[in-house]
């Protein structure tokens, strides 16, 4: 087992979402004999259960392969596959972290999209070798030609270094293992200087508690090791060492360059957090390694569950989850019209989406998300600190503001040239400013735009793929903040704020976007003892009303002939639907009422 | 439930005492009659119509073999339990009720053999209660000369309206008319007590023609008039129309009719519908006394004041309700299953009770069951028994439901009549 430093070769597999990485991991893990053939499956490394059935992946999985090359020497290759969607390139930034090379994969017939670009320019920062794989190369429509000009045109890539493969046929996977051989190179790092690993994901495994997974930089750790977090302080007795393969198989020791899996046995998971540093607790290196940037986020919304008395197993599933997925924030908070619940900070909807899906099926939770906003900065009237507001409840009112501003981002659209005009128009319908426009090649174009955040997470990516036909694709990162004419906009219940359903929008869409709220609520809350205004409102103005009439008949006129039971039964089900509501102030709001405004939210 | 020696803590001892569930002997009995010459698209009774009710295959006979066999076997349960009739523990009948279905399609000497075997097996006390429902239409009213002749005290006429079109869109077979010729004929016969039962919230009723069917209908001179909001449920929703359950599945067009009929229902009208009936009936000498119920002094219904009461009543037929004070039984729905149990066809095999179900109820329920059903009375409940629920109590008078009423009793006000519902949701 034990390979020399020289030998081993850390690489990733990235590109934009669907080009193929997880098939073509598939075909190394084969060719190697690293999987157990009758236990192949296609895409074997998107093993969570919603992977599958998006066919997407989420989280990034590293794989030891053991390789014996056209030398006949027997090489350590550690891959790791990851994910191709715009919400986790800080996924990818972090797999790369652990690398000396990338395998950059392109679809033949797609060409060079917006992901392909951002990760390029993610691993060229970071100094990786780049080894490009024309993919999908058996399609009819493949044009590994026009393909290999692009990346010639745009990357600076010369043709001669362009392998080709077919990942869902097999083809040109020799040829690839040997490219990684030759010319990826070997990790550094003093196998003999004290233990420095750096904890780069973790989960929580029922019998041996939290589950590090580290590459060492410098260093060697044995099975019997005992060990210490550098951040934390925490030290433990390894309960098992080992690699991946991909299921977790024992070994004895880890070396500088390496990647591998410490059980720990620890059972707080804030004993061991990705991105601390693991060391010997007998001979301590004396300085952590760097660890990572925290996660930035983009999209903040409260996540609450849907009874109230699940809040405390809804705290623990975010500690488990968090150490498994370690870019996502949250932070108690509590709303008036939803209880306890956390406010937490995403890397985009997706990422918002799979968390909230996550936590509700790994730990059986039913819950409700209020609508995305972005992270505000708001100048307070007559100076002082500046505040940080993602939750528009929490909005100092209109008087109070000096200037409002919200993140920007410059936004990357790489389309067919004729959905210029179409995308153009959603973009400018979006608050956005068209900056510039660049071919790729003779049909296709690079757009950019700078856009409010805020524009982009309501459903642009939806929009663009529907005005292109599914042929655009885009990427963005945050440009910094703009002032705007952003108004809070409240909705009052009885005279009383549902804060939940408050929201930013800029000062031209909220005469609309109050007539839309106070019609929904309307016909979703049900009539009350008394007569109940709804109204939607900036600061004192209302600027939308509507009115719920008071209730004035509720009884069972109707003679049973003696059926009591009957009677008793519907009163219990009146009973139990009470039970259910919401209450804001004295008015009884049902909890469907509040999904059904926020989805309206969604949909813009 | 307080049954040990220790005095439970005051908080929690049970607003009625009474009503610590103990078995009894029924004081009034139900008779369901299941037949209808066609059946109306809101109703929610169990009923057959069509030949299975009239005409040569009718299954009438059948059924009446089959409730003189479920009353006898009924009886022999409550003299083994009780005692014969008269005894102790085994009081007469105060009241008798032939309900439907159309009761009034049943020939008079049937009628009069039920009676006869009731009072040998049951008791009838001097001054019973004995009611039929009626409908008004001239082939469905009977021969009530004939039926008070078979011992028929009370007589319950399915008016529903006294508008042309809205009966028409109601799906009733009569006619106007056809209502004060039964109110004539029923007077005409003796007949004690005659209550018209009216419908408001229907289609294409108006706040004006509700007012007219009100004046038509006191002009009759009835002595008990009851008007029930048309009601709209779902028994298949409700989970009543299984092999146990005591309803039968509605069939789609009456299906259709509802859901076209619901769309035109509009609570503001019914609770105005509601607030005009109680106000002309009581100006006309006909006070509330249960939240549907309006009459003349000394004519309220004593049959359905036990079920108010929740004193115990004996009930025979398909899909009747029955308790005796600590458990409510009922009969499954369906005839053909009814009729199989209690009559053997080939002979030989023995009859046995028909299918059905039951729930027994434990004190708190009892409670509940007595608050809910006594504040459905004009004359409430009393004071000390809303000490168990004083916060619904309170919530109820902060929005104006309930008031104090003579001797140390709560009662709903008209507002909380209309919205009785919202208290005693909080109450179960
Ligand atoms: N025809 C053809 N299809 C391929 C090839 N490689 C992958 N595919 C298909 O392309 C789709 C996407 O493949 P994946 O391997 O899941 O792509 P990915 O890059 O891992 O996607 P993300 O992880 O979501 O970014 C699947 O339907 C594959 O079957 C190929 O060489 N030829
Ligand atoms: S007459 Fe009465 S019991 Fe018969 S079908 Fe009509 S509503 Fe039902
Ligand atoms: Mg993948």
């Amino acid at each position: 087992m034990s390979i020399p430093q020289s030998r081993l070769r850390n690489f990733s597999i990235i590109a934009h979402i669907d080009h193929g990485k997880s098939t073509l991991a598939d075909r190394l893990l084969e060719q190697t004999h690293t999987i157990d053939p009758r236990q192949m499956t296609s895409q074997v490394l998107d093993s969570m259960d919603l992977e599958r059935e998006k066919g997407i992946t989420i989280k990034a999985r590293a794989v030891r392969i053991e390789y014996t090359a056209a030398d006949g020497l027997v090489y350590g290759l550690n891959l790791i596959d990851t994910p191709g969607h715009v919400d986790f390139a800080y996924e990818v930034s972090h797999s790369l972290q652990a690398c000396e090379g990338a395998i950059l994969v392109i679809d033949a017939a797609q060409g060079i999209e917006a992901q392909t670009l951002a990760n390029v320019h993610l691993a060229l920062r970071q100094n990786l070798v780049i080894v490009p794989v024309i993919n999908k190369i058996d399609l009819p429509s493949a044009q590994p030609d026009v393909v290999m000009d692009e990346l010639e045109n745009v990357l600076a890539i010369p043709r001669e270094e362009v392998l080709l493969a077919s990942a869902k046929e097999g083809t040109g996977i020799a040829e690839i293992l040997e490219a990684i051989v030759a010319r990826v190179p070997p990790p550094k790092g003093n196998p003999r200087a004290p233990l420095r690993g750096l904890v780069f994901d973790s989960h929580y495994d029922q019998y041996k508690g939290v589950v590090t997974y580290v590459r060492l930089a410098a260093g060697t750790i044995h099975e019997h090791s005992r060990i210490r977090l550098m951040g934390s302080g925490a030290e433990t007795d390894i309960l098992e060492l080992g690699v991946f393969r991909p299921q977790l198989v024992p070994v004895h020791e880890l070396a500088a360059g390496e990647v591998g899996y410490i059980a720990t046995g620890l059972k707080s998971v804030r004993d061991a957090q990705v991105g601390d540093t693991v060391t010997d607790a007998a001979s301590p290196a004396s300085e952590p390694l760097p660890g990572y940037l925290p996660a930035k986020s983009l999209v903040f919304a409260g996540i609450y569950p849907i009874s109230g008395e699940d809040y405390p197993l809804l705290r623990d599933a975010m500690e488990k989850l968090h150490l498994n997925d370690a870019s996502f924030t949250f932070e108690a908070e509590s709303s008036i019209a939803l209880g306890f619940g956390f406010r937490c900070g995403f890397l985009g909807l997706l990422h918002m989406e799979i968390v909230q899906e996550r936590l509700e099926r790994e730990f059986s939770l039913e819950l409700i998300a209020s609508a995305p906003s972005v992270e505000y900065r708001v100048t307070p009237m007559g100076g002082g600190p500046v505040l940080a507001v993602d939750n528009p409840a929490l909005m100092p009112s209109a008087g109070e503001i000096e200037t409002i501003e919200e993140p920007w981002v410059k936004l990357s659209v790489i389309t067919p040239s004729t959905y210029i005009g179409p995308l153009m128009e959603l973009s400018t319908n979006r608050r956005g400013t068209f900056t510039s426009m660049e071919y790729l090649d003779p049909t296709r174009v690079l757009l950019a735009f700078e856009m409010p955040l805020a524009e982009l997470i309501i459903d642009y990516f939806d929009q663009l793929k529907s005005r292109s036909q599914g042929y655009a694709s885009m990427d963005y990162e945050e440009i910094g903040y703009r002032s705007a004419r952003l108004v809070k906009l409240d909705v009052l219940v009885n005279g009383e704020p549902v804060d939940a359903l408050s929201l930013i929008v800029h000062r031209d869409k909220a005469h609309t976007a109050g007539r839309q709220l106070t019609e929904k609520l309307k016909e979703l809350i049900p009539r009350q003892m008394f007569e109940v205004p709804v109204q939607a409102a900036i600061g004192s103005t209302v600027v939308a009303r509507e009115t719920i009439r008071a209730m004035r008949k509720n009884v069972l006129a109707k003679c049973y002939g003696g059926d009591i039971t009957r009677k008793r039964k519907l009163l219990e089900k009146q009973k139990e639907g009470k039970q259910r509501m919401k209450r804001v102030g004295s008015v009884e709001i049902p909890q469907e009422a509040f999904l059904a405004v926020l989805r309206m939210g969604d949909a813009g | 439930m307080t049954t040990g020696d220790a005095p439970a803590p005051a908080a929690h001892v049970p607003a009625f005492a009474a009503h610590i569930p103990a078995p009894a002997a029924p004081v009034a009995l139900y008779v369901h009659v299941p037949f209808c010459r066609s059946l109306c698209p809101y109703c929610d009774f169990v009923v057959v119509a069509g030949a299975a009710a009239v005409g040569p295959r009718s299954r009438v006979s059948a059924y009446l073999r089959a409730v003189a066999a479920e009353l006898d076997m009924r009886a022999d349960a409550l003299d083994a339990a009780f005692g014969r009739p008269g005894s102790d523990a085994r009081p007469a009948l105060e009241t008798v009720y032939f309900g439907g279905g159309t009761p009034s399609l049943l020939p008079p000497g049937a009628i009069a053999a039920l009676l006869d075997q009731i009072r040998a097996r049951f008791g009838l006390a001097p001054g019973a209660e004995v009611t039929l429902e009626a409908n008004p239409g001239p082939d469905d009213r009977g021969d009530l000369a004939g039926l008070a002749r078979a011992g028929i005290t009370r007589i319950s006429i399915g008016a529903q309206s006294l508008q042309p079109d809205e009966l028409r869109a109601l799906g009733r077979r009569h006619r106007p008319a056809d209502v004060a010729d039964v109110v004539a004929g029923a007077r005409e016969a003796g007949i004690a007590s005659v209550s018209i039962d009216l419908l408001y919230d229907v289609p294409g009723q108006t706040l004006a023609s509700w007012t007219e069917t009100l004046e038509a209908a006191l002009a009759l001179g009835p002595d008990h008039v009851s008007a029930y909001a048309l009601t709209l449920d779902d028994p298949e929703a409700e989970g009543l129309t299984g092999p146990s359950g005591d309803h039968l599945p509605t069939p789609p067009g009456a299906r259709r009719w509802r859901e076209a009929a619901r769309a035109t229902q509009d609570e503001d009208r019914a609770a105005g519908a509601y607030g005009l009936a109680d106000a002309m009936l009581e100006a006309s000498g006909y006070p509330w006394y249960e939240l549907s119920n309006w009459a003349r002094p000394g004519h309220q219904s004593r049959h359905n004041l036990v079920y108010w009461e929740r004193r115990p009543y004996a009930a025979v037929g398909p899909g009747a309700h029955s308790f005796d004070g600590a458990m409510r039984h009922w009969n499954a729905a369906r005839l053909d299953a009814w009729m199989a149990a209690l009559v053997s066809v080939s002979g030989g095999v023995a009859p046995m009770l028909p299918p059905g179900g039951s729930e027994s109820l434990d004190a708190a329920t009892a409670d509940t069951e007595a608050l809910f059903l006594g504040l459905r009375l004009a004359r409430g409940v009393p004071r000390n028994a809303a000490l168990s629920r004083i916060d619904a109590f309170a919530w109820a008078a902060e929005h104006g439901l309930i008031e104090d009423g003579p001797g140390e009793r709560v009662r709903l006000t008209l507002r909380g009549r209309l919205l009785s519902n919202e208290l005693f949701a909080r109450l179960v």
